[in-house]
Formats: structure tokens, C-alpha cells, sequence
């Protein structure tokens, strides 16, 4: 156990996680040159062309030091995302040390501050690691002293590097061995494995990430989940390395991998405790959380001839995502489909990314709603995430939506730009301070409804990509809702209906007229786009009829490429929702969610 | 592609009508900015070119399957076939109606470039048998041709159409343009105007379209070129029916016009999706159903053809399903519509029995015209023709 060392590194977005994770591959020779490619652990698609970590994922690296001695270099990989900060904090304390990684030229961003609080919280040793000292622009002493000054940490273990070039990464790594602690534990004592994710195979069910704190696992071992009981016979345990390795027996001290013929993955919950069905250990390890989704939308295929194809993807993405929950839902203008809850919008474009990549599906999502509280007046309450289901005004006493704390660290010049944004989105209670020279975190509390609706797209844009943002849900608080209503030549469009503030009612509907507009192809007749609330129309846009659309030349030698242009067209109305007699296409959907930068 | 492979013998299938023979000269003296058909520019195009497509004609014309047909029309198209000289181009006409089967009274056309042209040439033509001259004549203003990039003058369209007069053709076609940038709509009525003042018994009024790739394409993205308005344009397809209507040149397709009786006869052949072979660098053939192209570059076919190869690129068979709505929907593209007993005996469907509820709905819509004997598009329906073609492709 004295050789071994757990740890995860830590970084706001883009400051280099993924790259030094490459190079902690590469260095400890685990690839060739030829193996290599960029963003090793990420082996979704979507993963490394958005260049960030949905998946927590862990990776055992055998390192052989400057003392001599042969190291294993446990590296749990986190989703960096403030979505995912559950799962974060999972995979944090399956560990006894973190590397907080700092982009020189940046400087310490809202989530290397989340980051670092996390990491505390679960009592790591934490090595402060300044990364990309190679760019122009980098200030590795500057930096250096708000990682002393501000965040309290030790400067003297303060380690420089490019990830990108490869410099100080070895120093790195020895600094891993040498201030990190190895893993206590005891093999003999009853089993405590946390498990900090899940990942599911076609062949072999469900593979669970783990961290074993106490006890030994083998083959043959039946397992017990603290959370739910459920019982398991372990088929296989081993380690990461590029790919599986299975080991005799796992203990205490290491991460690993369990197979266990777990076909329903909604059994594995990450922060749950794996023990020995006839040698339990007295209590689960701490901090385990039901997960909770915060952002709702209902998902219906295009075509409703999908709609089993739907189906069965969603339950396969489930296998591998048991964050993600699912309910059958149906509305009038999309037919069936299925009300999904998310942890974030982030994670909501992921799912949406996936089904329609991994399964070839084109999906229609409806507009982000939270869970709202409503306290109708017979005494009752409600809870609705689906404009579908608000009920009649004259019955509700009172409505509550949830808020949330935004923690916003910007350069000080962009101060009055993101108050207003705040102000915008309904915000409260703002604070700031100064936590360094030159840099404001802004604290504020804003309703979560407002930061789903493109908040983080709108900071991003305000500060010129400077502003960092994270947040936690606060509690729910009353407020003054309407259900603001899309029409289509007179016709209803539920799946465009939305909850918003009063206040907001008409600008977003007009935004949302607007909107469909521009997405709404010309069709031959005019089409009238109204926004609603209740009986009143408080916004309205016409989209002209078509009046020409013809090829002019088809002759002999172009027919097949004129048939495939009509045939392309013929696809593209596939992909059209028809709404009365209106065809509405997928992109319409999602435009009315994005406000205008 | 081996010539082994190429199906040869194919036995004639229940309602095909004559074929058509069609020879491409992919060469210009200059590339228009609009044109994305395949054509290179070059002053003085290769000879070698001419002996491979002639080595082309005699390969195919020794075909089972051309052998045992007689062709209906001849057309030679490009890029500019005069670009070549009147007796080069006397002699592939005369290699084709000594190789090939022709009916007694056969369409034998030749496309040019005004300023291509000259009296010599016509009369050799003539007197080889081609009985209809193709003029690129595209617009009847300096200002306006020189937008295109064409590289004759209004002059020289009008010296042409005077030579081929009195060179002896009889059956004229004028290609106009309309659409253009900075182009009115009284801009379009002076080029019908002028146009009809010489008589042609067929006129081809296309609507400019910006195609991929093409300068024009460019432009258009860098904002730098102004086309008339959606409104304007309807006006000039609304003059262009009603005059040449009054003229005496009904619409018989969606973008020609022709006296009766003068209708092209090869081009009608596509719009039936009847067969045709097509010869040359980027021809495409189409021999009972099997549809295949010609490699495009001319470099390219000579070196294939010199080696004995088929300089064939690509090749597609379509399920009869799929040859059906592929009938169906360039039959639409003739205003008298599609005949309704052909498709029946090529095809053994109705449009009625095949697309069932959707043809209903875009009778509905008033958008096509199913009669006793035919199936065709509204008036309404013409100018969205895409909107119902894409529907039943």
C-alpha cells in the first residue's frame, strides 16, 4: 500500500486536465507514439470534440520514481463541469490527493475555486500545479502568488509545467510520490468500496469504477449495495489500464474495476457503498446523495415512427448514465415521446447529442423547464416540471421556483456587465468581494429557471470568455409565473409552451416569435406565429407564403443529381415536425431556447 | 469499369420508345460565371479529343444494344460544339448517321455560340443533315452579356441567327436568360422582343440559378452580386408565358417554348425518361434503366479511350419503384404532363394506386391535375414545382 498513490486533478474548463492526463500516459509509458492520440481517457466522441469529460474515468499507471522504487499511479479522471459536480465530488473521494491544476496565463477561475473546495471537503492533499507555462501570455510567479495568497497554499509545493510540451511533467508525477500520501486501510477488515462511477458493456453488464477503502474483493465474492441492497455475484475484478486487466482480488488501498452480471445499472449509484454480502461492514461511507435532476424536457423522435427507436436508446443511454431519468410523456403536436430529467443543461445537450449520434435519431427536445411548487388553493401542492401539466390560474394561491446561488469570478471590469445580466435574470441578494487583485467573485442568487435559459452562453459572451461561473441550489422561493403559450396559424404548439415571470412574458415571447421566424421555412400559404398569454396575444410574427421554387434545367445528364437534390428536400421535410399544417423544422425547437447574444 | 461488365444484351422493355444520341463538346473559348456544367476553356480544342469520341461512336454503334434500335435524335451539345469547324463537326455528324440506326425524319441538332458561327459552317451543317440549330444567345444586351461573362457580343447573336436563316435551318432555338444581375423586367421584355423579331420556332428561358462552386456562387456569398428581387422575377416568368404565348410559342416545359410542332424532340425524350446514350468526356447514357456517366475530365476519356478501356465513372440501376416516381417527377416537368397509359405500360403502376392519399392532398391543394389520361402540375403548382416534386421523388 505504500506504493500506491490515488489522486485526481482538478482544473476549471480548458485549463489542461485532459493534456496532462495525456502526458502522465505517455510518460509512464503506457502507449506508444503510434497508440496515442489526444484526450486518451475521453473515448466518446462527443468527449473530445467538445473537449471536456463527461465520464469520470480511471486509469492505472505503473511509475517507476527517482528514489528507485515502483510506484502505481491511480488517476481518477473528473468530469469537468459544473453539471456534474456529484459526480466530482464521488470521484474526489475516492482519493487521498488532487492536483489543482492553474492555466498560467487565466489564473484561478470559479471552478478551480469549487474545485478546490470540494478536494477540502473530502480532506485531500492538494498540490497546486500551474500548467501551460509555455504560452506568451502566461505569468507563472503572478499566478503563483494568488494560489499562496488567495487560496492559502503551500507555495513552497507549487509545480510548473506544460502539459501541452511535455516540461515539468516528470516533476510533476515525482511530486505525486513524494507529497501525496499512499492509501490507509485494512485488507483483513469487512469490505467498504466506494463506487464513484459506472459504466455499461454490451457483453459484460455493468463495470463498475471503485475505490477500496477497507477489505478484499475476488472473483466469486457476492457483493451487497448499501443503498438499495441488492446482491451481486462478482465475476470479475481488476484494474484500468488502456483496457481492462482482471486481478485475483482487489483490496483495500486500491481502484479498480467490479463485473458482476449488473444488468440494471440504476443498481449502481455513484457514493454508494459496495460490502460483502456475508461480511458487511457496519456503516456506508459517507456523503451518498439520491442523484437529483434539476432540468426537465420532454424528448419526442421527429418521425413518430421512431418512437420505439427512442425508446430503446434511451434505456441504453440509461445503462450507461444513471443520472438520467425518463418518464413516457405525449403531446398533441409531437405525439409520443418521453418527459427526461437532467442535471444541467449541459448534460441535457449531451443526452441529445448522444441519442441522435449513437442511435441516428432526430429528436425534437421542449423547452428546459425546473420543477416548479404549486400551491393550489384547496391546500394542496403540486409539483409540475411540465408546462403541460400547469394548472388552471384561478386554482393556484401561489407558485414557488427554485433558486440557486451563482458564484461568478470575473476581472473587475466586467462588474457592471454581469450585474446586469443578473439583474436581468431576476437576480437577488448580490455580493462580491475581492479575493484577489484585480478579480471579483460575485455571488448572487438567481432563479434556476433564468440560468437554464442560456446564462451560462450570455456570461461567456458579456466577459469575453473571462467570466467563470458555478453554482449551488439554494431553496425554493414564491414567485409570479405565467404559462406563456406559442400558436401556429391559431394552433397551439405545446411542446413551445413555457413557464417564464410575468415580467418576462413578453419579451420572451416575442424573442420566441422572432425566433421561428427565422427557422420556419416559407410554406405555400402565410404563416401566422402568435405568442400567448392565456387569451391574450402579446406578440406576433408572419412568415410569407412560398412563391417560387423550381429548377430551372433538368436535362439527360442530370437527372440522377436533380433526383437527389429532390430527394434531399424530401429528407429535410422528414425532419419537420408537422404542427395543423405547418411544418415545423427540429431547429425551430431549439432556437426558441437561445436568446440573442 | 470493364466493358465484360457493362450489360450488353438487353432485351427491349415493354413501352420503350426510340432513343436519343447525345454528344458532348466539353470545351469553351471561356467559362461563363453562372456555368457549372462540365466544360474547360481553351482556344483551340484538341483533335484528339474528336478521335476518341469517334472511336466512342463506332464501339457503341456496334452494340447489341444500339443495334437493335433506331434513334429518333441526334443532339450535340457542350460547352460550344463549334468551337470545333464546320467540317470537323459535318464529319462526327456523318459518323453518326452512318453508324447508327436513325428514323427517316430524325431530330439532328447542334449547339452554338454566336460568335462561333459562320456562314461556311452552317451550310456544311446543313447539308449533313442537321436539321436545327441551338443558339446560346442568353440576353439581347452588351451590358447584361458581359455581367455573365459570355464572351459574344448582342451583334454577333444577331449575325448568327441571320447566317443560320440563311444558311438554311428552318427550325431555330434561342437560349435566353432571365433573373439577372441588374437585369429589370423591362430589361427581359426588350430581350423577348428582340427575340421573337426573328422568328425561332423554339425559345429556352431559363431562370438564373446560382449553382455551387460557380464565380457567380462566390459573389453571392461575399454579398458583391445583386440578383432581382423574388417579385421581380415572378414578373418576368409571368411576361415571358403570356408574350410568347401571344407570339405563338406556348410553354410546353417548365422553362421552353416552341411552335407547334417544334417541340425538341430529343430533350422530350429526357423528360419521358426514355433512353438515351450519351458519348463524350462527363455524358451520361441511360439504356433501359441502367444510367451511367462518362468520366469528365477530356484528357482523361482520350487516354481511356486510346487504351481500349470504357472511360465510364459511374453507374446506377433503380428499383422500378423508383424509376417510376423518377418518371413521375421529370414527366412533370412538361406542362401537358405525364401520360398516364406510358407509365401504365412501362411501369405497370398508377400514380393514383402508388402514392394513394398524397397525390390526393396535392389535388387538394390545387397543386397538380390528375385527368383521365395525365398528370400534371396546376398553374399554382409550376412555379413551386420542387415543393410538389420532392414530395412524390
Amino acid at each position: 500500500m505504500e506504493n500506491i498513490r490515488n489522486f485526481s486533478i482538478i482544473a476549471h474548463i480548458d485549463h489542461g486536465k485532459s493534456t496532462l492526463a495525456d502526458r502522465f500516459i505517455q510518460l509512464c509509458g503506457m502507449v506508444t507514439d503510434r497508440q496515442f492520440h489526444d484526450q486518451l481517457l475521453d473515448s466518446m466522441d462527443i468527449e473530445r470534440e467538445r473537449g471536456i469529460t463527461i465520464k469520470s474515468q480511471a486509469i492505472c499507471l505503473p511509475y517507476r520514481a527517482k528514489n528507485g522504487k515502483d510506484y502505481i499511479l491511480n488517476l481518477v479522471d473528473t468530469p469537468g463541469h459544473v453539471d456534474f459536480s456529484y459526480e466530482v465530488s464521488r470521484a474526489l473521494a475516492s482519493c487521498e490527493g488532487a492536483l489543482l491544476l492553474v492555466d498560467a496565463a487565466q489564473g484561478i477561475e470559479a471552478q478551480t475555486l469549487a474545485n478546490l473546495y470540494l478536494a477540502m471537503e473530502n480532506n485531500l492533499e492538494v498540490i497546486p500545479v500551474i500548467n501551460k507555462i509555455d504560452l506568451p501570455s502566461a505569468d507563472p510567479e503572478g499566478v503563483a502568488l494568488q494560489i499562496e495568497e488567495d487560496l492559502g497554499l503551500d507555495a513552497d509545493h507549487i509545480q510548473f509545467c506544460s502539459a501541452k510540451t511535455g516540461k515539468g511533467v516528470d516533476t510533476v508525477l515525482e511530486a505525486v510520490v513524494n507529497l501525496l500520501p499512499p492509501p490507509t486501510g485494512d485488507p483483513e477488515k469487512p469490505l467498504e468500496a466506494l463506487i464513484f462511477d459506472a459504466f455499461y458493456d454490451p457483453f459484460r453488464g455493468t463495470i463498475i469504477s471503485c475505490r477500496l477503502f477497507e477489505g478484499r474483493i475476488k472473483a466469486g465474492d457476492t457483493i451487497l449495495f448499501m443503498s438499495n441492497n441488492a446482491a451481486y455475484r462478482v465475476e470479475e475484478v481488476g484494474f484500468f489500464r488502456l483496457t481492462r486487466e482482471p486481478q485475483k482480488e482487489l483490496s483495500a488501498g486500491q481502484v479498480g474495476y467490479i463485473i458482476a452480471g449488473i444488468k440494471t445499472i440504476t443498481d449502481t449509484r455513484p457514493g454508494d457503498t459496495i460490502t460483502l454480502k456475508d461480511r458487511p461492514c457496519a456503516k456506508p461511507l459517507p456523503g451518498f446523495q439520491e442523484i437529483k435532476q434539476v432540468v426537465f424536457s420532454s424528448i419526442y423522435p421527429v418521425s413518430t415512427d421512431d418512437y420505439e427507436t427512442l425508446a430503446t436508446a434511451i434505456e441504453k443511454l440509461t445503462l450507461n448514465d444513471a443520472s438520467l431519468s425518463f418518464q413516457k410523456d405525449s403531446s398533441t403536436a409531437l405525439g409520443f415521446g418521453f418527459r427526461c430529467g437532467f442535471l444541467g443543461l449541459l448534460h441535457l445537450e449531451v443526452v441529445q447529442e448522444r441519442l441522435e449520434r449513437e442511435f441516428d435519431l432526430s429528436l425534437i427536445l421542449t423547452v428546459p423547464s425546473v420543477n416548479y411548487k404549486i400551491f393550489l388553493k384547496d391546500g394542496t401542492m403540486k409539483e409540475v416540471d411540465n408546462p403541460a401539466y400547469y394548472p388552471d390560474p384561478t386554482t393556484i394561491e401561489r407558485i414557488e421556483e427554485p433558486f440557486i446561488k451563482a458564484t461568478i469570478l470575473i476581472p473587475e471590469r466586467y462588474m457592471g456587465v454581469v450585474m446586469t445580466l443578473c439583474m436581468e435574470r431576476r437576480g437577488e441578494n448580490t455580493h462580491h468581494h475581492y479575493p484577489m487583485p484585480g478579480r471579483i467573485e460575485f455571488t448572487c442568487e438567481v432563479p434556476l429557471a433564468e440560468i437554464i435559459y442560456d446564462f451560462y452562453d450570455r456570461l461567456k459572451s458579456v466577459t469575453q470568455g473571462y467570466g467563470s461561473f458555478d453554482y449551488d441550489l439554494l431553496d425554493y422561493r414564491e414567485s409570479d409565473l405565467v404559462k406563456l403559450d406559442i400558436l401556429v396559424n391559431g394552433e397551439r404548439v405545446d411542446a413551445l409552451s413555457q413557464l417564464v415571470h410575468r415580467n418576462n412574458a413578453r419579451a420572451r415571447g416575442l424573442h420566441a416569435c422572432e425566433k421561428l421566424k427565422e427557422e420556419i421555412p416559407r410554406q405555400m400559404f402565410k404563416i401566422a406565429i402568435q405568442a400567448a398569454v392565456g387569451g391574450n396575444i402579446i406578440g406576433r410574427e408572419t412568415i410569407s407564403a412560398l412563391r417560387k421554387d423550381v429548377l430551372a434545367k433538368c436535362y439527360g445528364g442530370d437527372i440522377s443529381r436533380k433526383r437527389k437534390l429532390l430527394e434531399k428536400q424530401k429528407a429535410g421535410k422528414k425532419r419537420m415536425k408537422t404542427v395543423g399544417n405547418v411544418e415545423i423544422p427540429q431547429s425551430a425547437f431549439l432556437a426558441v431556447l437561445k436568446s440573442d447574444q | 469499369m470493364s466493358p465484360e461488365s457493362l450489360p450488353t444484351g438487353f432485351t427491349p422493355a415493354s413501352g420503350e420508345e426510340s432513343p436519343g444520341l447525345y454528344l458532348h463538346i466539353p470545351f469553351c473559348k471561356s467559362r461563363c460565371a453562372y456555368c457549372s456544367f462540365n466544360s474547360y476553356a481553351c482556344q483551340s480544342p484538341p483533335a484528339a479529343y474528336l478521335t476518341a469520341l469517334a472511336s466512342q461512336i463506332r464501339h457503341w454503334a456496334d452494340q447489341q444494344w444500339c443495334r437493335e434500335r433506331t434513334f429518333a435524335t441526334l443532339f450535340i451539345g457542350g460547352g460550344t460544339p463549334t468551337i470545333y469547324g464546320g467540317n470537323e463537326l459535318a464529319e462526327l455528324v456523318g459518323l453518326c448517321l452512318a453508324s447508327f440506326n436513325f428514323t427517316e425524319d430524325a431530330e439532328i441538332t447542334v449547339e452554338a455560340n454566336p460568335n462561333t458561327v459562320t456562314m461556311p459552317m452552317l451550310t456544311s451543317l446543313r447539308r449533313t443533315g442537321v436539321n436545327r440549330l441551338s443558339l446560346g444567345v442568353q440576353a439581347f444586351s452588351d451590358r447584361l452579356l458581359g455581367a455573365l461573362g459570355r464572351s459574344h457580343t448582342k451583334g454577333e447573336a444577331c449575325a448568327a441567327i441571320k447566317a443560320a436563316r440563311k444558311g438554311g435551318f428552318t427550325n431555330i432555338n434561342l437560349d435566353l436568360m432571365y433573373g439577372l444581375p441588374g437585369q429589370r423586367a423591362t430589361d427581359w421584355r426588350e430581350s423577348l422582343d428582340q427575340a421573337l423579331a426573328f422568328g425561332p420556332e423554339h425559345l429556352a428561358c431559363y431562370e438564373l440559378t446560382i449553382e455551387e462552386e460557380t464565380p457567380f456562387a462566390r459573389l453571392v456569398e461575399k454579398g458583391a452580386l445583386t440578383l432581382p428581387g423574388e417579385e421581380e422575377v415572378l414578373a418576368m416568368a409571368a411576361l415571358t408565358h403570356d408574350l410568347l404565348a401571344q407570339a405563338g410559342l406556348p410553354r410546353y416545359e417548365i422553362s421552353n417554348y416552341a411552335a407547334s410542332g417544334n417541340q425538341c424532340r430529343h430533350n422530350l425524350n429526357y423528360w419521358r425518361n426514355g433512353s438515351y446514350l450519351g458519348l463524350g468526356a462527363g455524358a451520361v447514357s441511360c439504356l433501359s434503366g441502367f444510367r451511367f456517366s462518362t468520366v469528365e475530365e477530356p484528357e482523361a476519356f482520350a487516354a481511356l479511350v486510346q487504351k481500349g478501356e470504357l472511360p465510364l465513372s459511374e453507374g446506377e440501376c433503380l428499383s422500378l419503384a423508383a424509376r417510376f416516381r423518377e418518371s413521375v417527377v421529370m414527366g412533370l416537368r412538361m406542362i401537358e404532363g405525364i401520360s398516364l397509359a406510358r407509365l401504365q405500360r412501362r411501369f405497370g403502376l398508377t400514380p393514383a394506386g402508388y402514392y394513394g392519399k398524397m397525390l390526393e392532398e396535392l389535388q387538394e391543394q390545387g397543386l397538380i391535375v390528375l385527368a383521365s389520361d395525365s398528370l400534371r402540375l396546376t398553374e399554382a403548382g409550376l412555379p413551386v414545382a420542387n415543393q410538389v416534386l420532392s414530395r412524390l421523388v
